[in-house]
């Protein structure tokens, strides 16, 4: 049915039982207003996720290494594990309440969109995730961070690069990779 | 220090700076506004963001059933391809197929049932409360005359029909408004069976057409072209041979402009012609005549070339030749229709030339009963007419139209007597003009949103399947249908019951492999006829019309046909590929007949038959006879919305609704006509019919394209005069330098095209892929007339004239961006939005475009096209995606707004996408994973694209045929497209 490339396959590695790295413990966040980015429907922590939980970048940005757009989880992923995880605190019940409800309204949250290219920019994350490296695992996320920062401590995710065409470019010009301008403005 | 200021500083302090940028204001410069991500609520499973899905269902734009493979995108339909799998279009798809997809699309679809109020304007209505009121109806109905008239419907579909009106004590009736009732006829005279064969050109070594367009209407057009294509193109499949064709008929339509010959004679006697060519094979036994063709003897001695050949209006001895080809040929096909079988002998004509193929050999190999095609199963237009005297006459109480536009092929006559008929119910989409006069509307799903199934042909049967949601609040017609006869279950329930008996548990694997392949193909047996009594054949021709009056031709538009097409704007926009006008009808005329009556192209010319009269702007041409007027249909919608409505007349005005006496629809009536004295402006895509040397196009004669061998180049091939040398060298060494930096290093494939000439008919199916891929806009009407059009892809019509100057064909030659080495447009581009990429394409980059069009200007071929205004602006003037169309816009491709500059870019993004996936895959592109869209639907594969650069693909080994070269050669621009010589028979003189 779908042809799916090697690297998506091997992208998931679990972590070993015993792990001699101490896990890291996401802060408690009492002042959301000091924290960058937009303010999201839900209060979304990729740093419990991510950082704590460890759960890998492709678990829910699912289509980023074998299409062009990178895949926002759909609602049934969130609630794949929230029917029974209900939050430790009253603030993350509240939160993951609206999860609930949104699933049961049947009614998915409207994320404000933070990286976005304007419309004449063609972006394909599957040839950049190949070109960078394919260990995906949340201790070497050193792929998905080059551009989007290190995602797994951010509370609420904000830009960390202007991802301006300047700043692509110099990229590309340190990997040796095209400059053409056919690659991506078509 | 000061930077010195250089040309993109200036241009920055110029134009808006980065910091500090203005709010969204109203010429929209500013930062994006904000989006926002809305997640699936469950992820489908087959559908990954970014990833097509292909589904393969059958194409309902005419009934030749050709396959589809539809490229859906997040839910999205926003492209049609053939289905290689079929084995009637192999993967090929024509332009009224590419833009089905603008039907489905459509902004002027039914979005809901709509019952008529008792003001008389419709009012939306809800499903149940619609179907509760037609319940009410039918039984009320029951004994009073019910009738169900759908398109041509060989499916379970019209099967559910027909169980229904048995039920109910109605009828069904098909009405197709271009039925083939002559050839039906036809071949009932000559062999007893009135259904239609399938013809395989494929194999035919000479293939003479009286009339019939099989490039165009006739049939199954995309299969016979792709047949047609093998046997005729030069090099098609057979090393250097090519079978000749010859058109018969009183007009050059599409499929006339291929030919290598056309015998224009005197409209009807076709007949006469096919008889004297049978009576000279036979007389002369130049085949192997079969032992039954005694019985002809009679026939045949009343028709030798010298008694037909001065009312046909052809000498003799060309008679001879042609007959003697003809049988030399040893497998010619003979194929009557079109406008052949418009006349009131067209009957007789069509046995008349099944009469010629059965004295050479033909039947039973390249003409194969068994077939059986759908189409022929439509009922008469005699049937349709008796219908119209019934409603008329007030026999019918209950009417239920399906796919079929009666009140505008029968103008008048039918809506009259639609008025009479109690109720009357439409399954239209749309809101034509039989649905205007009925009573309520219940908008079926377009064919792209529906289970169903078709019989195309023996043995074949097409699958539908929905491949998007429906886009409007629409049922199936079928749902409604087992609703009304108070059956439960949907249409897809009863389609799969069909299919379970006798599948046991097999049945889910089979449903499963028959969806992906899209349909069930098998060959039918081919099924021997046997020559019938045609002692008493008359195939006189009716007498020509008095001195006062013209015979005008009615002929089906290729791209609109009945009128269907008329509400897309992809099929508006195409200009017809004979006379290259869009939006409009036309009426053709001769050149002498026009300085005769003192017309210019563009005046208008009222044409009034006993029937009606409407007027057409002229079209001076000498691809007609001098006696003949040729009209279109097509045009002249009362309704059908915005795209449709209110343009140009309705030729079906000029038309009788009396049947004649085959149970056909005259095409050919008198008219009498008058000049108005009103002038317009007609609009063309047509700059010079003569192509005067120029090099844009090449024709060899056969013998001559015979004698070529490898390493020959029999045309002017570029060359760098002496005093241009040293910059051109200085120039190619600066740009081989930049290849060398970093990145560029190493090898780079160089893209490029192969358009072989002898294979492209010019039915622009090419010209609507390339709108539908690359998201390029309509402009309408007056911006075309001014000029403005913006296919990136055009199809040049130069004709090929004899020594008197009278057309005898034409060559069509596709020009689009040559994508050249030494490109005119890219030094002269200020911001180096055009320039060159590494690849070998023209890059043009949308956001660097400041609007100079000095790149444009500069292009000898002129294939760059400038966005004069904001086509994509929502409620905009000019908008030509008004909601839902916007819908079908491809998201791997930019929409251009106004001031920028675009053109054909070998379908870049197919390019990225094919080696985005080769890189996934860890290995190289390969020849043939990037199909261009055009190249993608040409039926005749005249197009091959590839990279020049290795020298196994396909397009290496075109680039080198000796019949190969370069449009424009003298200007040393080195394009990479190589186009193919046409290669015509030779000796052809002229006639009529």
């Amino acid at each position: 049915m779908l042809a799916l490339p090697p690297v998506s396959l091997r992208g998931q590695q679990a972590q070993p039982a015993s792990s001699a790295v101490s896990r890291y413990q996401a802060p408690v966040v009492s002042d959301t207003g000091d924290l960058k980015g937009p303010r999201q429907p839900i209060f979304f922590r990729h740093d419990i996720h991510a950082g704590q939980d460890q759960i890998p970048c492709m678990y829910c940005h699912y289509s980023a290494s074998i299409a062009s757009e990178p895949g926002i989880p759909s609602l049934q992923t969130c609630i794949g594990c929230h029917q029974l995880v209900g939050g430790s605190t009253p603030s993350h019940q509240a939160e993951i309440r609206k999860v609930r409800d949104a699933w049961r309204e049947r009614k998915p949250p409207e994320w404000i969109r933070i990286h976005a290219l304007p419309g004449f920019v063609r972006f394909p994350h599957m040839r950049h995730i190949k070109g960078l490296g394919t260990s995906l695992g949340v201790e070497a996320n050193a792929t998905c961070a080059t551009c989007h920062g290190d995602v797994k401590t951010m509370p609420q995710v904000s830009l960390v690069a202007t991802l301006k065409m300047g700043w692509c470019v110099r990229c590309h010009v340190q990997n040796k990779v095209s400059r053409d301008c056919s690659v991506c403005h078509y | 220090m000061t930077e010195p200021i250089n040309r993109r500083r200036f241009l920055k302090v110029l134009g808006v700076s980065g910091a500090g940028a203005a709010a969204v204001s109203a010429c929209g410069i500013g930062p994006e506004p904000t989006e926002r991500l809305i997640p699936y609520l469950i992820q489908p499973e087959d559908q990954i963001p970014g990833l097509a899905t292909y589904y393969a269902t059958t194409c309902r734009e005419c009934a030749a059933g050709c396959g589809l493979h539809v490229r859906v995108r997040e839910g999205r339909a926003v492209k049609l391809e053939g289905n290689p799998d079929s084995p009637i279009n192999r993967g090929r798809l024509c332009a009224r197929g590419q833009a089905g997809i603008q039907g489905l699309y459509n902004p002027d679809r039914v979005a809901r049932p709509m019952v008529r109020n008792a003001g008389g304007a419709f009012e939306a209505i809800d499903w149940d409360g619609a179907l509760q009121r037609l319940s009410a109806k039918v039984a009320e109905a029951r004994g009073k005359g019910i009738v169900f008239l759908t398109g041509a419907e060989v499916s379970t579909f019209g099967d559910l029909v027909d169980e229904w009106m048995r039920q109910v004590g109605g009828r069904r009736l098909s009405y197709e408004a271009f039925g083939f009732d002559a050839l039906r006829a036809g071949n009932r005279l000559a062999f007893g069976t009135s259904s239609l064969p399938t013809y395989d050109f494929a194999n035919a070594k000479y293939v003479l057409s009286f009339g019939a367009d099989f490039l165009d209407t006739w049939l199954s057009p995309v299969e016979f072209q792709n047949g047609f294509s093998r046997a005729h193109a030069f090099d098609g499949g057979r090393p250097a041979s090519m079978a000749k064709f010859v058109y018969v008929g009183p007009r050059m339509s599409l499929t006339g402009m291929n030919a290598d010959e056309w015998v224009g004679v005197r409209p009807g006697t076709e007949g006469a012609l096919a008889l004297a060519m049978a009576q000279v094979i036979v007389s002369r036994r130049l085949a192997a005549v079969p032992a039954d063709a005694g019985r002809l003897s009679a026939l045949l001695s009343a028709h030798t070339p010298r008694t037909v050949a001065e009312a046909i209006g052809i000498e003799q001895n060309v008679i001879v030749r042609l007959a003697t080809e003809f049988a030399n040929a040893r497998g010619g096909l003979a194929v009557a229709g079109g406008m052949a079988a418009q006349y009131a002998n067209g009957a007789e004509i069509a046995a008349a030339v099944n009469i010629l193929n059965y004295v050479a050999g033909s039947v039973g190999s390249l003409v194969k009963f068994g077939a059986d095609l759908a189409v022929g199963s439509a009922g008469t237009f005699a049937d349709v007419a008796a219908l119209t005297a019934d409603m008329e006459a007030g026999k019918v109480g209950l009417l239920f139209v399906h796919g079929a536009n009666p009140a505008y092929s029968l103008p008048g006559k039918f809506q009259q007597a639609l008025s009479k008929v109690a109720y009357k119910v439409s399954f239209s989409s749309y809101m034509d003009e039989t649905a205007a006069g009925c009573d309520m509307i219940l908008p079926d799903h377009h064919p792209l949103e529906q289970w169903a199934d078709s019989r195309p042909r023996a043995g074949v049967t097409a699958f539908q399947q929905p491949v998007v949601q429906p886009v409007f609040d629409t049922r199936q017609t079928g749902d409604v249908v087992l609703r009304l006869a108070g059956r439960t279950g949907t249409f897809q329930d009863y389609l799969q019951a069909k299919y379970r008996t006798g599948r046991g548990a097999g049945f889910d694997q089979f449903w499963l492999d028959t969806l992906a392949t899209g349909g069930v193909y098998g060959d039918a047996p081919t099924r021997a006829v046997r020559l019938g009594d045609v002692s008493n054949l008359a195939v006189a021709a009716p007498a020509a019309a008095n001195s006062e009056q013209q015979d005008v031709v009615v002929f089906p538009h290729p791209v609109l046909h009945d009128g269907r097409g008329a509400n897309k704007p992809w099929l508006q926009e195409l200009p017809d590929p004979v006379s290259k006008i869009a939006w409009h009808s036309w009426v053709e005329v001769h050149p002498d007949t026009a300085k005769a009556w003192g017309l210019a192209t563009g005046d208008f010319l009222l044409l009034k038959s006993d029937f009606g009269g409407q007027k057409f702007p002229v079209w001076i041409t000498a691809s007609v006879r001098p006696d003949v007027l040729a009209v279109p249909t097509g045009q002249g919608h009362t309704a059908y919305g915005r795209y449709a409505q209110d343009r140009s007349a309705n030729a079906f005005e000029l038309l009788g609704v009396q049947p004649n006496s085959y149970g056909g629809r005259n095409f050919l009536v008198s008219a009498s006509a008058t000049k108005t004295g009103e002038h317009r402006k007609i609009v063309t895509t047509e700059g010079s019919p003569r192509e005067r040397g120029r090099g844009t196009v090449e024709v060899l004669g056969v013998a001559r394209a015979k004698a070529l061998h490898a390493g020959d180049h029999p045309f002017h091939h570029e060359e760098t005069p002496e005093y241009a040398a040293e910059a051109v060298a200085w120039w190619a060494e600066q740009q081989h330098e930049k290849a060398e930096l970093g990145d560029y290093r190493g090898e780079q494939p160089r893209w490029g095209l192969a358009i072989d000439l002898s294979k492209c008919t010019g039915c622009s199916a090419c010209v609507t892929a390339c709108y539908a891929e690359n998201n390029i806009a309509t402009v309408g009407e007056d911006l075309m007339q001014r000029g403005r059009e913006m296919s990136w892809l055009r199809l040049e019509r130069y004709w090929l004239t004899d020594e008197h100057g009278a057309p005898q064909g034409a060559v069509n030659s596709p020009m689009l961006c040559q994508q050249c080495g030494n490109a005119p447009c890219e030094p002269v581009c200020p911001v180096y939005a055009a320039y060159h990429t590494p690849d070998g394409l023209n890059g043009q980059v949308y956001n660097r475009c400041v609007g100079t069009r000095y790149c444009s200007n500069n292009c000898p071929y002129k294939v760059r096209y400038f966005n004069w205004y904001n086509y994509a602006e929502r409620e905009g003037a000019y908008e030509a995606w008004p909601e839902p169309l916007s819908m079908l816009l491809n998201p791997d491709v930019t929409v251009r707004e106004k001031g920028v500059m675009e053109k054909c870019t070998f379908c870049v993004q197919r390019i990225r996408g094919a080696q985005n996936q080769a890189r996934l895959e860890d290995r190289n592109v390969r020849d043939g994973d990037i199909v261009t869209a055009c190249q993608q639907s040409c039926p005749s594969d005249a197009i091959v694209f590839g990279d020049l650069n290795d020298r196994r693909s396909r397009v290496y080994q075109l680039a080198g045929n000796p019949r190969g070269y370069h449009v424009l050669a003298g200007l040393n621009t080195k394009p990479a497209i190589t186009y193919l010589a046409r290669v015509v028979a030779q000796d052809t003189p002229s006639h009529g």
